[in-house]
């Protein structure tokens, strides 16, 4: 059942099995898991619920209804924007499907380094294997291939990089371009359209509008949680919440999972690390009208250098990213150019004949979360160091892939109006200058790592199994337990990761096979 | 190379500033914040442009939607967007999104107004001419001080979104506009359950 706190007065207890905060790639994996093997399950989103009919596919309606903070979150020196969704499905409602599995080496980095054994192709294909199938997970044809995305195809064949189609998560896409708004025709397999109907079906209660404020802990035991539920147009309380359960699961999103725990334990492994993939972009001018608005956003990923290249001296070689091809509506494609005036006009007149890619950085610095003087959720972020060289790097070679595809120019959207014109303005003109705080509109979407799980109490939030180390049947089963980037979407590593967790408390629990 | 994230403090120190830090940045240093205090600060009848256009305020003083809209005049250019529109927007944006981004975004406006000895200005910003307010914005985003950059990439962002948001603007990018507005396609049916 949907209960929409917004239609709600006075208040409401309830007691379930498992109560889970946030409903998206991590909360409805493992809902859907343990509500189909018996379990009383409860989940709790502080956005609202939508459905097919109520996305517009206006950017400035997806903004402020389902992005967070109504699409104006960015770290505290503003050179990151944040991009991140709250709302039944949490950020599946506005992501673009990529769904790609983890990387092997990652996965052996977390095993050796943070002491998660089950961190394995083998513990984790079959999770996989399931999620694929539920989700209609597919290798984008070419239906799904805007011009854009064979332009791209196209100067990475020119120049031998390597890359290949995205692995996608649609059914029957009819190819509308505007994914990130929420699919207006429930064909994008967002948690919203997969597993919170089967989980609303097992009779689990699905409350939208409630933000939660408190996790009950007594005697160093998680008992439920307590919170507000919201009217949705003010974002005002009109109303209280408390679900009494056996275990609570966090799964709000690494700023969510984050900002909770902050406010009820004292633990200084929260927020210590906040991981976000840097995304920088790149604009080509190929001086026609091409189609970058339908297709899918991200048909093509170009693979080549999402490992770091060093020379026998251990010097930064190049690499440590991927690129995904982007478009951008015209008010956010907007705020991206730091030209002003006419300047600024004469690009907007151009916006219909631009090809784009976004740049995944694999950062090795990452940022935090915490909370200011005021209690207000805050996070600090810097590209800094040996991710400065990965972030130049993707830069030139994003401009050489749009100049081998016969781009006419390619804008780097800095304040100093950076244009490439052919490979000596590769070599002269892109710098770390392009890259420094604020020197042009940067952002991050793949929020990890502020409640990681590991074998080490004092450097991670949670054991493998997702229980906290220091509070009895607390698990974190989103975005913040991963312990560090992915080095691709995440979407699916989460989705993952939160199915074993969720195999495991099943089974620990002695409940396994009600 | 050593995979793991760099958390020695010596390294991380510094990009991090609190309130203080932040107004001294992009002041760029207390001598300058004093000379700043000689500019005339304007009164109520100096901001009257909210009113003027009949724009009830939801968030923003006068004086701050005047600064807005300054801002926005000049840096739209010629596009097809009203100034008093854009600002108008920032101003109910604003009163719903709340803190922190209402509060940093007020200090942002504040100091965008009175700063522009720094940039040889004997006036305010909203009293300069649209050349030498564009001029002002373009210093702030190239400046060596980060948190003046931050300052033009804030005000440039809210004014660039709140005009190209509106559909006026389509026949100037191209865009033909979402599809739900133009046609009428079935969305696969999805069955929720009971919805309360």
């Amino acid at each position: 059942m949907i209960i929409q706190g917004t239609h709600r007065g006075g208040d409401i207890t309830d007691r379930a099995d498992v109560v889970i905060v946030g409903t998206g790639a991590g909360g409805g994996t493992l809902g859907v898991y343990l509500a189909e093997r018996g379990w009383n399950v409860v989940m709790l989103e502080k956005g609202g619920f939508f459905r097919a009919e109520d996305f517009t596919q206006r950017e400035d309606d997806a903004m402020s209804e389902f992005n967070g903070r109504r699409g104006l979150d960015s770290t505290t020196d503003n050179a990151l924007f944040l991009n991140y969704a709250e709302a039944v499905g949490g950020s599946t409602v506005h992501y673009w499907g990529d769904s790609f599995r983890t990387p092997h080496d990652r996965l052996e980095r977390w095993r050796t380094q943070s002491g998660i054994d089950w961190m394995t192709p083998d513990a984790l294909n079959p999770h996989w294997d399931v999620i694929e199938k539920e989700l209609g997970i597919h290798i984008a044809g070419p239906e799904l291939f805007n011009e854009n995305n064979r332009l791209v195809k196209q100067g990475c064949e020119a120049l031998g990089i390597h890359g290949e189609a995205a692995p996608t998560a649609r059914v029957n896409c009819i190819a509308c371009g505007w994914t990130q708004f929420g699919c207006a025709y429930n064909r994008k397999s967002s948690q919203l359209i997969t597993t919170i109907p089967r989980i609303s079906k097992t009779g689990g209660r699905i409350y939208s509008d409630a933000r939660v404020e408190r996790i009950i802990i007594e005697n160093g035991r998680a008992r439920g949680v307590e919170g507000v539920l919201l009217d949705r147009a003010t974002d005002q309380p009109k109303g209280r919440i408390r679900v009494d359960a056996d275990f609570v699961v966090l799964a709000g999103g690494a700023l969510g999972t984050a900002e909770l725990l902050l406010r009820n334990v004292d633990d200084a492994t929260v927020g210590r690390r906040f991981y976000l993939n840097p995304h920088f972009f790149v604009w080509a001018d190929f001086g026609r009208r091409i189609d970058n608005q339908t297709g899918i956003p991200c048909a093509y990923v170009v693979h080549e250098f999402r490992e770091v290249k060093h020379d026998a001296a251990g010097n930064y070689q190049g690499g440590g990213y991927i690129m995904l091809c982007n478009h951008q509506s015209p008010g956010i494609f907007a705020t991206m150019l730091s030209d002003t005036g006419v300047a600024h006009t004469e690009r907007m007149k151009k916006y219909h004949q631009l090809g784009s890619v976004m740049s995944v950085i694999d950062e090795e610095h990452p940022g935090r979360v915490f909370l200011d003087g005021k209690g207000i959720r805050r996070t600090e972020f810097r590209v800094q160091g040996i991710d400065v060289l990965k972030a130049v790097d993707y830069l030139k070679n994003a401009s050489r892939i749009f100049l081998a595809a016969g781009a006419q120019e390619v804008w780097i959207p800095d304040v100093y109006g950076t244009v490439v014109r052919n490979e000596n303005d590769v070599q002269t003109k892109i710098t770390a200058r392009s890259v420094a705080p604020n020197a042009q509109f940067a952002a991050g979407s793949h929020l990890l790592g502020t409640a990681p799980i590991g074998s080490d109490p004092n450097d991670s939030f949670a054991k493998p199994t997702g229980e906290a180390h220091r509070i009895q049947n607390l698990y974190v089963a989103d975005g913040a337990a991963l312990p560090g980037s992915v080095s691709v979407d995440p979407s699916l590593t989460i989705m993952g990761v939160a199915r074993h967790i969720a195999a495991g408390l099943d089974e620990r629990s002695g409940r396994a096979g009600a | 190379m050593s995979q793991q994230p760099d958390l020695d403090p010596r390294h991380t120190a510094q990009p991090w500033l609190d309130r203080r830090g932040f107004l001294r940045t992009v002041a760029g240093g207390t001598a300058a914040i004093a000379a700043v205090s000689l500019l005339p600060a304007g009164c109520a009848r100096d901001y009257p442009q909210a009113k003027s256009a009949g724009i009830e305020l939801n968030s923003l003083t006068d004086k701050e939607f005047a600064i807005v809209r300054a801002a926005a005049e000049a840096l739209l250019g010629n596009a097809p967007a009203s100034a008093d529109r854009v600002a108008a927007g920032i101003d109910r944006e604003l009163a719903l999104a709340g803190d922190p981004m209402r509060t940093d975004f007020k200090t942002v406006l504040g100091l965008l107004e009175h700063l522009t000895i720094l940039g040889g200005h004997v006036r305010r910003f909203t009293a300069l001419g649209i050349e030498d307010r564009l001029a002002y914005l373009r210093g702030w985003s190239r400046s060596r001080f980060k948190l003046r950059r931050a300052a033009f990439q804030a005000v440039k962002s809210f004014v660039f979104y709140f005009a190209y948001i509106q559909p006026e603007t389509r026949p100037l990018t191209g865009f033909a506009g979402p599809w739900p507005e133009r046609l009428k396609i079935a969305a696969t049916p999805v069955d929720f359950g009971p919805i309360a």
